[in-house]
């Protein structure tokens, strides 16, 4: 067969295949969304585009409406009220104590507390590592602002600092039960919640609310303090001119003893931190001495009770002295507030804690 | 991946271990940057009458202070079925341990006696933990009308020794009174005690009456009246109820004055030819001078304290926000630039902060911002929020909160600058545009 017999009966062929089955496959033209335009002027854009402005007031006020042909009754004229008379105050001596009341009963002792309050102190040093997620609930408005949200407690729960289970004696049992108060830690908020952002959802976020600082590189140990040339040569093993080197040297040591033995852990002075950070109210301080930082230095017994007369302001920096003398008071509230029952602190290490000086840094607490 | 953990587990454990092994030198030192803010418990037993006829004053001036202190949101009051001790004499001394165990940190002791209509009041401050006094004693002496006053001058007292700051308590607060529905509202000026107690009326209510505002010695009011028909400004003597108009009635409208903390100068808006500039006037002389000149719309002018410079309004940007300048006129430099309008801004009496009316989204905000417009604050947010005014002591601010619908009314409500203890203050009537005076001598 030709090839130009092939060509023509396979083009015949594709022909008749498209004439008998061409009609099964209409091709529609695709739907199209028709919009009518209309060309509007540039005056008529400008107008429509000023009705979605907020109305402006008009800086002339309305004209009054005359008042009405009845006349109201009129009131009597207003009389001044007569000032009531107040002199300036005049300061009071202080009073003489009553010879006949010499002995104050002593505080009842606060019960010891069995059960430790769990403190974020304790949580691993892992925990520096993985950021702190922020929570995803809201906020609730509370009396109370700490540094750890607290859900609101059962209706009926007293409120106290340690939280505990209610245990009702059952009936039948076989041993003595103790009955126990049902008692929980107060509502508190971590922040100042306004009526502003009341109702705000915080978006969860995976971002770090805080971030630690990486530590700083431990100071280099000091060397041994250089014994005087008295007490020279160094090298010499001689019992006799250790003890003499001793009684030269360590003379004054005898007043200030520097504190020897192991240092507290870091686990150890969070716990403290902890401890007077729960009670340092700083709810009731002027804005002033919101921004004071004071030190303040205490001395403690060996029961971890601070002794009152030793606490002192040691120094102040960011306000008035007059803010310093407020947030010193705030200071040392927290730690005879906190320090009535003994701050807990290992015994073996007094000599460690026995003197401590606390910075109060209320930096973080202005406005949250 | 592991590895690197691994060895920063062992990194950390050695820093750890190298500090702990570190000798320590000097006195252990921790440093607190984590407190709790919540209201101080404080202790305040009826004072002790010394006369048979000071039993009368000496509860309710206890409970005057009570309501003083624990209303500030600061301070909250051991109540008295809870004190284990009474206070059976003034000079007695106090029994520190049984309000350590009531957990009250301030504890307040008094006594009153009257002679005649002589009253005298004598009160000490107590820090119980520290177990001594708060500050000296102070005695009060004055008539028997004015007990309150000698209760708010007390409460006074004690605030500024815990907080550190001036109180407010003995200070009245001006405002408009209202009545009668929403179509037909009676205004009359009133003032009151700050806690809404003794309530008098200054104007009845033939003419409305707007944004009364108190001078700095808080001896007279001006206020915006429309008595003539078109807005004027008026002084008023509060104590003599004696009044006189102060803006010409050549047609012009004057309205929004405040003084300047002279007293002797006013500044206020005058509309002239449908354009509204601001003005100062003296008031003895009535010497005027134009302070802007801009086709815009400027009003509610508000004096720094020092009386240097002027925070007012004005849409010249195309929007109503707020700016800041001289008090003789000059350069006016912008400080608000958040979304949506802001007026009625009011310097604080300490200088540091303006309050503002914000309108955002349909919804009505007081806030606060530094006077150079940082740290914005929202305090409050609802339907209709307007006009703050703030205490002398610049802690608090009280300003008209106006219900939605035709049964709406307008109350004054007060918040501390922080955003907490907002609530309503008690008024007679309807009440808006409040002006808190300053402290009374």
């Amino acid at each position: 067969m030709q090839t130009g017999t092939k060509i023509s009966l396979a083009g015949h062929g594709l022909l008749m295949t498209w004439v008998v089955f061409g009609a099964w496959f209409p091709s529609e033209p695709l739907p199209s969304n028709v919009q009518q335009v209309a060309l509007i002027s540039a005056e008529q854009f400008e107008k429509l585009s000023q009705q979605r402005q907020a109305p402006q007031v008009s800086p002339e006020p309305a004209p009054l409406n005359e008042p009405a042909a009845v006349q109201p009754a009129p009131e009597p004229a207003p009389q001044p009220d007569p000032e009531p008379e107040i002199t300036q105050p005049e300061p009071l001596e202080p009073a003489e104590p009553d010879p006949q009341v010499t002995d104050l009963p002593e505080q009842p002792p606060e019960p010891e507390v069995p059960v430790e309050v769990p403190s974020a102190a304790e949580e691993p040093e892992i925990s520096s590592l993985v950021p702190q997620v922020r929570p995803e609930t809201a906020p609730r408005p509370v009396d109370r602002v700490a540094p750890e949200p607290v859900a609101p407690p059962e209706p009926d729960t007293r409120i106290d600092d340690i939280v505990q289970p209610e245990v009702a004696p059952e009936e039948g049992a076989e041993t003595e039960q103790e009955t126990q108060e049902a008692t929980a830690r107060e509502a508190a908020s971590d922040r100042i919640v306004t009526e502003e952002n009341e109702g705000e959802d915080v978006a969860a976020s995976a971002a770090p609310a805080v971030s630690k600082r990486p530590r700083t590189r431990p100071a280099r140990p000091e060397p041994e303090p250089q014994v005087t040339e008295a007490a020279q040569p160094a090298d010499t093993s001689d019992a006799v001119a250790d003890a003499l080197a001793e009684a030269l040297a360590g003379g004054a040591d005898v007043e200030a003893p520097e504190p020897s033995g192991p240092p507290l852990t870091l686990g150890e002075k969070d716990a403290l931190r902890v401890e007077v950070s729960r009670c340092w109210n700083v709810g009731s301080l002027s804005t002033d001495a919101l921004k004071t930082t004071v030190v303040v230095g205490v001395s403690l017994a060996q029961d971890g009770k601070p002794d009152t007369g030793s606490i002192r302001m040691l120094s102040s920096t960011g306000g008035s002295a007059a803010a310093a003398k407020q947030a010193y008071e705030a200071a040392r509230r927290a730690i005879i507030r906190c320090g009535s029952t003994g701050f807990q602190l290992p015994p073996e290490k007094y000599s460690q804690w026995r003197d401590i000086e606390m910075t109060f840094n209320p930096e973080r607490m202005r406005i949250k | 991946m592991r590895k690197i953990l691994a060895a920063l587990l062992i990194g950390a454990a050695a820093a750890a271990g190298a500090g702990a092994a570190m000798a320590q030198d000097g006195p252990l030192r921790i440093e607190i940057d984590q407190g709790v803010i919540e209201p101080l418990p404080y202790a305040v037993p009826d004072f002790v009458p010394e006369t048979p006829a000071a039993s009368e004053y000496a509860a309710q001036i206890a409970r005057v202070i009570a309501a003083d202190l624990s209303g500030t949101g600061l301070f909250r009051e051991v109540p008295a079925s809870a004190h284990i001790s009474k206070v059976t004499g003034f000079d007695s001394p106090v029994k520190y341990a049984d309000w350590k165990a009531v957990n009250a940190q301030a504890l307040i002791t008094g006594a009153v006696s009257v002679n005649g209509n002589q009253l005298t009041v004598r009160f000490r401050g107590h820090d119980v933990f520290a177990e001594k006094e708060l500050g000296t004693g102070l005695q009060f002496n004055g008539t028997t009308d004015g007990w309150r006053r000698m209760a708010h001058k007390v409460a006074d007292a004690v605030y500024s020794r815990i907080t550190g700051e001036s109180g407010y308590f003995d200070s009245r607060v001006v405002y408009v009174s209202e009545s009668g529905p929403k179509n037909d509202r009676r205004k009359r000026l009133a003032v009151m005690d700050y806690d809404g107690a003794n309530v008098q009326y200054l104007t009845n209510s033939a003419s409305i009456v707007l944004a009364p505002r108190f001078s700095p010695s808080g001896d007279r009011v001006l206020y915006t009246s429309y008595e003539s028909g078109f807005p004027q400004i008026h002084v008023l003597d509060v104590g003599q109820v004696q009044r006189k108009v102060l803006s010409s009635g050549d047609g012009t409208m004057s309205f929004a004055p405040r003084f300047a903390p002279d007293g002797r100068t006013i500044v206020y808006s005058q509309t002239q030819g449908g354009n509204t500039d601001l003005f100062s006037m003296d008031i003895q002389t009535g010497a005027k001078s134009r302070l802007t000149s801009a086709p815009s719309i400027e009003t509610a002018p508000s004096f720094s304290p020092d009386g240097s410079q002027i925070v007012f309004e004005s849409d010249r940007s195309g929007s109503q926000q707020l700016y800041v300048m001289p008090a003789g006129g000059g350069e006016a430099r912008r400080i608000s630039f958040g979304e949506g309008r802001y007026g009625t801004p009011v310097w604080s009496p300490r200088g540091d902060m303006i309050a503002f009316t914000k309108q955002n989204k349909g919804r009505f905000h007081i806030g606060v911002m530094r006077t150079d417009g940082g740290e914005e604050r929202l305090l409050t947010a609802s339907f209709l929020d307007e006009g703050p005014t703030w205490a002398p002591n610049g802690r608090v601010i009280m300003f008209t909160r106006e219900s939605q619908g035709s049964a709406g009314r307008a109350l004054l409500y007060s918040v501390d600058i922080t955003g907490r203890n907002l609530k309503p203050v008690k008024t007679p009537d309807g009440a808006s545009d409040p002006a808190w005076s300053p402290l009374q001598n």
